[in-house]
């Protein structure tokens, strides 16, 4: 056993530091620090400058212009950009539709649409979830009909993140109503600037609108946008998911935040004294960290083992139980740390409290983070994932 | 022993019950200075004709129950307050508690100071400072009176996470009139408790019905979610929590006229398990609700959003139980 990196991963590691140090400004930095939502342009200028240095594509092969990292380098990157406050890649180009299309797209479909994802001509999300059709995904209802060289597509999906800054979103939608509900689904990509597309915003408990409901009116879509096969779209769903997946347990997210909470209760006063000094409040610090702690050396075993070629199996359910367990406490304790200052609504760009930014944004943080635990697979699914599991024995 | 409401708190409630579904907006306040809701707020001493804590907890709970957002607690706070220091009433009239600092957590003193009678620093989160005819504001170790437009007090306004507006208060050599020590105001410092309390109550026991009814319609997988045996348990563990919750608040009203010591460690009981509970059933609420429980369009957004105000007014959970712990007052 040896838990430390390479020399090879730790040179690695400089590199990711001193592009970090060189290509990320300090403003924007300090925006994704406050957990405050970038604009389109800031999340594209960022993703230029991955895509310059050849590291936008981390999970991607050599052969489709990825950087073929390995899930260590990955992760380190992931750390690393975390912890100095990068943008996130968004996920749903890069880190989703990718690698459906290069295991199942077809050779034109790969040329044409990977390139576009790398230099930023499309914007994708994700057409999974529908009013009725939440933790029971398969029971979509999203319809695709065949007529002659198109699909027309009628319905609706839901919670689509960033949907307003999409012209192309991948949607489930059902093919056949025949046989297993899983048996009739299909996996199409849809130009969102087609007649009959209407995207609307869904404001959130922080008041911000970053999902959308998108609906579909006798939208027509060429049968060349079908990946895959007609009716097999749920093994590309599953597949997808398990990329969805990698990185779930956000070690660098919850390792910046335990920063950030650091520095707050060493400045907040109680009783006189900074905060980070009072036994009770020092000894949940304390408790969350080690839980990390152990959490990470979870994550990296696991980690290893997939590198080693074990399947993935229930491990990334408990890195999301833990992972998202771990950054809602600390975002609880890091809205506690303010105390009664903490009694203002955030409202981005509207009146404010003074010198209050950071206060704000712990609040809009809890707001925000409490999908960490409902989207990509709640966490009772997961429960219900490992239970399964454990149950066959 | 009777838990019972008096037959004169079930009118109240009847009639309050009635003026929240009536009345709306702007148009709320009036109504209930009408019916003589801040009045029962008071004793008579303080020029009202109740100011049990039976009715404080009725009429909150049931505040919060219907997610009303008026400065009724700063009001009652301030309005006994300045009853208590022999200053005359101002009926009709909104007041501001000008308490917390920034930067202080729950500390006194730490951005404002008093040199003779003028006050000069800074107050934050203050519920109802537009509207306030006068403000009831702590120092260090004392309760002061300044008045609204005094000289040197200026307001930057926002809007508060439940639902209210409030401002910062900059004061700068502003005249105040001193009333008394932070202690000497212990009762009405208490009444705004159990104030927040109960509101926060209401909160919960809205919430939990909402995610109730939720539960019980929702359906995935061709079942009702609570046919799922693992949010059922959750569920329940939640009701087990909404009554420990009450408990608290039926101590605290029960123990308000009390001997300081008494009285003060059912407030600080009451407040470490109704701002636990509110943590809990915020999260909680939220969670079983699943994507919906987060959105601004559905009725529980404003109800987490209280529910955290109420948890963080007068000294959250964990600043109460560490006074509790180390067998301290209240307030001093
Ligand atoms: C901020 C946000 C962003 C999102 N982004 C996207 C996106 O870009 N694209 C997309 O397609 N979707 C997206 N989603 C949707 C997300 O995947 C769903 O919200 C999630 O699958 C849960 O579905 P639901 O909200 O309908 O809740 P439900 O499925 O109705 O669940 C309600 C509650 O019941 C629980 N539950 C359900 N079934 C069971 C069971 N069998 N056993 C035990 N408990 C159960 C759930 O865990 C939850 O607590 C997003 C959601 C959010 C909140």
């Amino acid at each position: 056993m040896d838990m430390r990196f390479s020399p090879d991963e730790l040179a690695f590691r400089d590199q990711v530091r001193a592009f970090l140090q060189d290509e990320l400004d300090p403003g924007l930095a300090r925006k994704v620090r406050l957990h405050q939502h970038l604009t389109k342009a800031e999340m594209e200028g960022w993703h230029e400058k991955l895509n310059a240095r050849g590291w936008l594509a981390g999970n991607w092969p050599l052969e489709f212009g990825g950087a073929g990292w390995s899930a260590i380098q990955r992760h380190i990157f992931e750390e690393e950009s975390a912890r100095a406050h990068a943008p996130r890649v968004v996920p749903f180009g890069i880190a989703m539709l990718g690698p459906v299309l290069q295991k199942f797209g077809s050779p034109d479909q790969q040329d044409h649409w990977l390139p576009r994802i790398l230099n930023g001509d499309d914007w994708w999300c994700q057409g999974y979830s529908e009013p009725g059709a939440g933790s029971d995904l398969a029971g979509l209802r999203c319809r695709a009909e065949r007529q002659g060289d198109h699909y027309v597509v009628n319905g609706q999906k839901t919670w689509t993140t960033l949907g307003q800054h999409a012209n192309m979103i991948f949607c489930l939608v059902r093919t056949s109503t025949e046989g297993k509900k899983q048996e009739g689904i299909s996996f199409l990509l849809i130009d969102m600037t087609t007649p009959g597309v209407t995207v609307r915003p869904i404001v959130l408990l922080d008041g911000t609108a970053e999902v959308n409901e998108v609906f579909f009116d006798d939208v027509k879509v060429p049968v060349e946008n079908l990946v895959g096969e007609e009716n097999q779209g749920w093994t590309y769903a599953k597949y997808l998911l398990t990329h969805e997946r990698t990185n779930i347990a956000g070690v660098g997210f919850a390792t910046a935040a335990l920063d950030n909470l650091r520095r707050i209760a060493g400045a907040q006063i109680h009783r006189g004294r900074p905060l980070a000094e009072d036994p009770l409040f020092a000894s949940e610090i304390a408790a969350v960290e080690i839980e990390l702690m152990a959490m990470s050396t979870t994550n990296l075993r696991m980690l290893s083992a997939a590198a080693q070629g074990q399947a993935p199996g229930i491990e990334s359910s408990m890195l999301k139980i833990k992972g998202t367990q771990i950054r809602q406490r600390l975002d609880a304790l890091t809205r506690r740390a303010y105390g009664g200052w903490a009694m203002a609504l955030p409202v981005p760009g509207n009146e404010d409290p003074e010198d209050a930014d950071e206060v704000l944004s712990a609040t809009a943080t809890w707001l925000n983070n409490r999908k960490l635990s409902i989207y990509g697979g709640s966490n009772e699914i997961q429960r219900g994932i490992i239970a399964g599991a454990l149950a066959k024995g | 022993m009777d838990f019972q409401l008096s037959d004169d708190h079930r009118m109240l409630q009847d009639s309050l019950r009635g003026i929240l579904t009536r009345h709306t907006g702007e148009a709320l306040w009036p109504a209930l200075v009408e019916a003589g809701v801040p009045a029962a707020l008071l004793t008579e001493a303080e020029g009202g004709f109740d100011g049990s804590g039976a009715a404080v907890a009725l009429i909150f709970e049931e505040m919060g129950r219907a997610g009303v957002a008026l400065p009724l607690i700063p009001t009652m706070i301030a309005a006994a307050a300045f009853a208590q220091a022999g200053q005359p009433a101002d009926e009709g009239a909104s007041h501001a508690f000008a308490d917390a600092e920034p930067g202080a957590r729950y500390d006194r003193g730490v951005a404002i100071s008093a040199d003779g009678d003028c006050l000069t620093g800074r107050k934050t989160m203050v519920a109802g400072a537009e509207d306030a005819a006068a403000f009831l504001v702590t120092t260090a170790d004392a309760m002061w009176r300044v008045e609204a437009g005094a000289a040197g007090l200026a307001l930057r306004p926002y809007p508060m996470l439940d639902g209210q507006r409030g401002a910062d208060l900059t004061l700068e050599g502003t005249p105040a009139l001193r009333l008394g020590s932070l202690t000497d105001f212990a009762v009405p410092l208490a009444r705004g408790v159990l104030a927040h309390s109960a509101y926060a109550l209401g909160c919960i026991t809205a919430s939990v019905e909402l995610t109730l009814d939720y539960l019980r319609t929702r359906k995935q997988f061709g079942q009702p979610l609570i046919a799922f045996q693992a949010l059922a348990h959750r569920a329940a563990d939640l009701a087990v929590e909404v009554e420990q919750a009450r408990s608290a608040v039926v101590n605290l009203a029960s123990h308000l006229d009390d001997e300081a010591p008494l009285r003060d460690r059912h407030l600080q009981a009451c407040k470490v398990t109704v701002g636990r509970v509110a943590r809990l059933v915020a999260e909680e609420a939220v969670q079983l609700h699943g994507g919906i429980g987060m959105t601004e369009e559905y009725a529980l957004a404003g109800h987490v959003r209280r529910l955290l105000a109420a948890d963080t007014a007068m000294g959250d959970a964990d600043w109460h139980l560490d006074r509790f712990a180390r067998g301290e007052p209240a307030w001093s």
